[in-house]
């Protein structure tokens, strides 16, 4: 098997899913097709106990737990409420209410999990008081494309789950290794939009809210941190599996719901069905992506692509600003989730094999991932904040905006390359 | 009309089904980390339980998926290309996630195949026959691969009668436009929502 064929049949992917087919179906083809050329009938037989190994996963069991403890708290207007507490909070800093819509889209994205309602709702509340008070435009439309990327960092996050599972990595070391690099460059973001706001003197400032005023919106950030606690806690302190802080998140969830008063059947069953619908998109891409990796791990594959890559000498540094180049330009044209499940059974062992920290990756590739969320022309969060504002201008404007959060990132990534410790200090201290 | 007010009763039976299959899970496992770390004691299966409760609710998922049009499809180009052409990798879409339902199905079919000729057991303190989770994932995925042949026969009619505009609208990838104006429209319910409980709170601080 040498590289030429893999070139064609990642192409060929490719191709399928830039056409329109379904990204699962298109992964799932290839796979096939590998295989049965490899093998010919046989192959089939190897699928099945494949599919029923990931269907009969325990761990993959904690993605449809996360989901519905995140639609719990988005369709019961819990994480709404975070928006007025954090506004009250950063709005008095030069810079005003971008910090808040940065600061509001990582905690809500990180609970929700959902990038188009994360930048709906924030994109809703925060653009046009943007807006009417005279923000810039395109600093606006940027911020709160680029708050939405970082949720998949910021555990607890399926992203992960996802690449846990591929790469056989402890879930819960890659969510404390998110942890520090999602402060990180939530930090970042907002350290841009203050030495902005100072240079542009014309920003307007929000007048401070009283103490007391301030102390009482707290209670709505309350919700969010107990939820965390609950699972980030269970996990740290090894008292849970993965898919247990999950399945203990979900009852947190309810009983928040149901304090908050908003405990209802309708509300119930509205979130079951948008559960079952998103799980269920995930769900069937995780199963493509295994069939994939099967036929990957029969045909030698990742052998062949990694001593193709190693013939060429690379350091692991070098091999990581390959890598960077490479996910900056598949993620400008992929969905990330598929971008993601379709590499790494590739990436992984090369990067491995040149002695990369398997948590320290998974944390590199989904940074990666966000960077293909706000990357045009394919970049899913542009479209959702241009499909929110109300002013009519053209997505121009969040590209452009979007662009010094995208170098942010690319400055972030550099620093993570150099100093590994950011995302693998707290899991080891587990 | 009747059709979309049946798909939307299906829709809400199934999710329900998914839904409470998933809380009671919840209920279940957090009884037990409770039993495990408090009491040192263990309701034991809780791993076993949570593999089946995926296997069975990842079918219903996979299908509420289909018929919600959420199966990821990039639109971007899609939206590009001459429209008969367009239409047609709709219509193949349709036919090709029809063909990958099959193959699970299949895929079940002969797992549950070697299941009963060896009769095979969990290997875990329950020693759960597996004949019985994967009859009912069996059953999950055949239906998802009817709902999936359903859907493309459909479209092959409609691509047959030249009723392209029809098959568009029913099979055409989901626009992010369509996405947010979802949530669009559930964040407004929210607001007033939330406006009520507020107007409900201060009823009831009046009263007292």
């Amino acid at each position: 098997m040498n590289a030429f064929y893999v070139f064609v049949a990642f192409g060929a992917m490719l191709l399928l899913m830039v056409v329109g087919m379904p990204i699962a179906v298109s992964m799932a083809a290839v796979g096939v097709i590998g295989g049965v050329l490899a093998y010919g009938h046989p192959f089939f037989d190897a699928i099945a106990p494949v599919v029923w190994g990931v269907h009969n996963d325990n761990l993959l069991t904690s993605i449809p737990l996360f989901v519905l403890m995140g639609e719990l708290l988005l369709r019961s207007g819990i994480a709404d409420k975070m928006f007025g507490a954090l506004a009250a909070w950063l709005g008095s800093m030069p810079g005003g209410l971008l910090h808040t819509g940065v600061g509001c889209s990582a905690l809500f994205a990180a609970t929700s999990g959902s990038s188009v309602a994360t930048a709906a709702t924030i994109g809703t509340v925060a653009l046009p008081s943007l807006h009417s008070r005279g923000y810039s435009t395109r600093i606006s439309l940027g911020s709160i494309a680029a708050g939405g990327t970082l949720g998949i960092l910021i555990p607890p996050s399926v992203n992960l789950i996802i690449y846990g599972s591929l790469t056989n990595t402890s879930i819960g070391k890659l969510f404390m290794a998110g942890i520090v690099p999602g402060i990180l460059l939530t930090g970042s973001f907002m350290l841009f939009v203050f030495f902005y706001s100072i240079k542009n003197s014309t920003m307007p400032k929000e007048a401070k809210l009283p103490r007391a005023v301030r102390v009482r919106l707290l209670k709505d950030l309350l919700s969010p941190a107990i939820i965390f606690g609950i699972v980030m806690g269970s996990l740290y302190g090894g008292i849970a599996t993965t898919t247990e802080s999950a399945a203990l998140g979900v009852v947190a969830a309810i009983v928040l719901v149901w304090r908050a008063g908003q405990l209802d059947w309708g509300l119930l069953q509205h979130c079951f069905v948008q559960t079952a619908k998103t799980s269920g998109m995930i769900l069937l891409i995780i199963t493509s992506a295994f069939i994939l990796n099967l036929a990957i791990s029969l045909t030698g594959v990742a052998e062949s692509m990694t001593a193709w890559v190693t013939s060429f000498g690379f350091s692991a540094t070098q091999m990581l600003i390959v890598l960077v180049i490479f996910y900056f330009v598949l993620g400008m044209f992929m969905d990330v989730l598929s971008m993601m499940v379709a590499t790494i059974p590739i990436t992984f062992p090369i990067v491995s094999h040149l002695g990369a920290d398997p948590v320290w990756f998974g944390i590199f590739i989904v940074l990666m991932c966000e960077l293909g969320m706000i990357t045009p022309p394919v970049g899913m969060n542009l479209f959702v904040v241009q499909g929110i504002r109300k002013d009519g201008g053209p997505i121009a404007d969040v590209m452009l905006g979007a662009i010094p959060f995208v170098l942010i990132m690319l400055l972030f990534t550099a620093v993570l390359i150099a100093f590994p410790q950011i995302a693998t200090w707290l899991p080891n201290k587990m | 009309m009747s059709a979309i007010l049946s798909k939307d009763r299906f829709e809400k039976c199934l999710g329900t089904v998914f839904g409470l299959l998933y809380v009671a899970l919840s209920l279940f496992v957090a009884a037990e980390v409770v039993l495990r770390k408090v009491f040192d004691t263990s309701l034991q299966g809780a791993d076993e339980l949570g593999g089946y409760a995926l296997a069975i609710g990842a079918t219903i998922a996979f299908s509420l998926a289909l018929i919600g049009r959420a199966h990821v499809r990039i639109d971007i180009f899609h939206a590009l290309l001459p429209r008969r052409l367009g239409t047609v990798l709709n219509w193949l879409s349709s036919a090709a996630i029809a063909a990958f339902a099959a193959l699970l199905a299949y895929c079940a079919w002969y797992v549950i195949a070697d299941t009963f000729v060896y009769k095979s057991v969990s290997p875990t303190p329950w020693a759960t026959p597996l004949a019985i989770p994967q009859t009912a994932w069996l059953a999950g995925l055949v239906t998802f691969a009817a709902i999936a042949a359903g859907l493309t026969a459909r479209a092959t009619v409609l691509l047959v009668r030249g009723e392209w505009k029809i098959l568009d609208d029913e099979f055409g990838p989901r626009t992010t436009r369509e996405e947010i104006n979802e949530e669009l429209q559930d964040l407004e319910g929210r607001s007033i929502a939330g406006r009520k409980s507020l107007g409900g709170l201060a009823k009831r601080k009046a009263r007292s």
